[in-house]
């Protein structure tokens, strides 16, 4: 366990002080802070408008740090030889890549976190901003949910980094966000749907097993406009967690069995 | 003496769409006893980096066996006792270096302030604790890497290029490090072309070309055969070649000739030949034979210019 953690703590060290993630980082920043003004442009009541731009910049912004930090960290490892110096000590190669993928989560998470703090400052300073704590507590579900699925991209991209290029990874894993953000939801209702052909059927269904589901997490809606509600809102998250959880667990398996026999 | 490292028609092949099977190393009978320091030698892309992958279980060999220290490759017991420093070694840039050392100690589960401070000292970077690896200059940093390379006190140490593209001061004080380590009782196996360095610190070497080992011995044996250059004037060329000089080479040269007389050969009765025949000794210049000779000779399978054998 002592190995895992010193490789978790070190890649935390080196995520936040990447040059590249901390310009995503602070362009996501910018625009979060820039966002109440925005707000005029639209019609629709400005807190839905603000509340839907901010969730949106955290989710976008995170997204494209959880890909370019994990697409690079494996090879970065070999190319600057850091991981024979690691590997030549008694640290298995499960250690080592599951190592990087929980420092991975933890600096997204730190990242992450700094954004949701900007997200309550926003709208604790917005003119006639609130103070309705449960109304903050409320609007830092989506933040939350996007964390598990940040992590679930974090580790598709780290198990497509054990054995293909970072600019390959780039498309993979950022594919596999957009595919499995926005077409899980119509495979899903094509699969549920009784009048769908047995073969679109199965089709469907396995898109539907093997595609991840980021789509599961996207839970602003119900935020933003509260006359959507989710039913049984507790037992919905969990779920979705553990769906998260259990696919980056088999993501991190199949990305070590292949990292293992990998010559770096 | 045990054998730190011993192996056997050890072979590592890649596929190439181009050039179908390629042994990168090839049956490589490797043997290395504890307590010397080992040079292994070879051009650029001769095996040696795939070598010591091999030997520290990074890559696997395509056939053939190996052992460290009596265990088979790839034993994560081994890793516990040896140590591995890369050419041009990255650490990661933000730490210091007793960050270095702490976080390469919780590796192995070592968190001893005390040891890394000693080990701070021992490559004279216990002054330097606040600047970052990214400060540190490029003999610091392998100064650091051979601090990382000894937190778990290791029997057995790789050191890949340890001072390639060093300056001359760095060159020295990595120098003497390696030559204590062999004081302290570690084995230590250098990869370099760096046959200067290789000659003054190591017992014994094996020279590698294109994946198969040309040479290997103690480097006393290897550099048997060293030749005595005697520049003649003042006789003619037929006079000298009736002498009875044995193996001794004879080249004309614009002063006079060239003797190039064996090692093993008395050179006092070649110049009392010479003298006999009014011959007149303009110079007596001993060649010892060179490890870069042997590595020529090895590697180009000619006899390297000034000694001819």
């Amino acid at each position: 366990m002592r190995p895992i953690l010193s490789i978790a703590t070190t890649t935390v060290g080196e995520a936040i002080r990447r040059r590249v993630l901390l310009i995503i980082l602070l362009i996501g920043l910018l625009f979060m802070f820039v966002a109440p003004g925005l707000g005029v442009l639209s019609a629709r009541s400005e807190t839905t408008v603000l509340r839907g731009m901010m969730l949106g910049i955290i989710q976008l912004t995170s997204a494209v740090i959880a890909i370019v930090l994990t697409v690079y960290m494996i090879p970065n490892e070999i190319e600057r030889r850091t991981i024979y110096t690691i590997l030549s000590k008694p640290v298995q190669r499960w250690q080592f890549l599951l190592g990087k993928y929980l420092g991975a989560v933890l600096a997204l998470g730190l990242m992450m976190a700094l954004m949701s703090v900007v997200l309550i400052v926003v709208f604790i300073l917005q003119p006639g901003g609130t103070r309705d704590f449960a109304l903050i507590a409320d609007l830092l579900k989506a933040p939350a949910m996007y964390f598990v699925q940040m992590s679930l991209l974090a580790a598709v991209a780290i198990f497509f980094s054990t054995f293909v290029a970072p600019l390959v990874n780039f498309f993979l894993a950022g594919g596999m966000f957009l595919l499995g953000s926005l077409f899980n939801p119509f495979f899903q209702t094509l699969q549920e749907n009784p009048n769908t052909p047995a073969g679109a059927k199965l089709f469907a269904g396995l898109v539907n097993t093997i595609l991840p589901n980021f789509a599961n997490y996207n839970v602003q809606n119900p935020i933003i406009n509260p006359t959507q509600v989710i039913q049984n809102e507790g037992r919905y998250y969990i779920e979705v967690t553990m769906y998260g959880v259990i696919y980056i667990g088999i993501l991190l398996v199949i990305g070590i069995l292949v990292f293992d026999r990998r010559e770096v | 003496m045990a054998a730190a490292i011993e192996t056997k028609q050890l072979t590592k092949s890649y596929k190439s769409r181009v050039a179908g099977k390629i042994n990168v190393v090839d049956n490589l009978d490797l043997h290395v006893e504890e307590g010397e320091i080992f040079g292994f030698l070879g051009p650029n892309g001769a095996g040696k980096t795939t070598t010591i992958k091999m030997l520290l279980g990074i890559i696997y060999p395509s056939s053939g066996e190996g052992y460290v220290l009596g265990k088979e490759i790839g034993d994560m017991e081994v890793h516990k006792i040896i140590s591995y420093l890369p050419e041009r070694p990255y650490y990661y840039e933000h730490m210091t270096g007793p960050e270095i050392l702490r976080f390469y100690g919780s590796l192995f589960g070592i968190s001893d302030e005390a040891k890394f401070q000693g080990l701070l000292e021992k490559v004279n970077l216990h002054r330097d604790t606040t600047k970052t690896i990214a400060q540190y200059s490029k003999g610091m940093q392998q100064r650091i890497g051979l601090a990382q390379s000894l937190i778990n006190d290791p029997r057995l140490l790789f050191l890949d290029e340890p001072t390639g593209g060093l300056d001359p001061i760095a060159h020295r004080e990595i120098r003497d490090l390696i030559l204590g380590f062999r004081d302290e009782g570690r084995t230590v196996f250098i990869s370099s072309h760096e046959l200067s360095e290789v000659e003054l610190i190591c017992d014994r070497v094996a020279i590698i070309d294109k994946g198969v080992i040309g040479r290997q011995g103690k480097l006393t044996e290897l550099l048997k055969g060293g030749r005595i250059e005697i520049t003649v004037g003042g006789v003619e060329e037929s006079l000298l070649k009736g002498l009875n000089l044995l193996d001794t080479n004879i080249r004309t040269i614009p002063t006079g000739f060239l003797l190039d007389v064996p090692e093993e050969q008395d050179p006092n009765s070649v110049i009392d030949a010479v003298r006999a025949k009014g011959g007149k000794i303009v110079s007596v210049v001993p060649r010892k034979k060179r490890l870069e000779d042997l590595f020529v000779e090895t590697v180009t399978n000619k006899p390297a210019i000034g000694v001819p054998s």
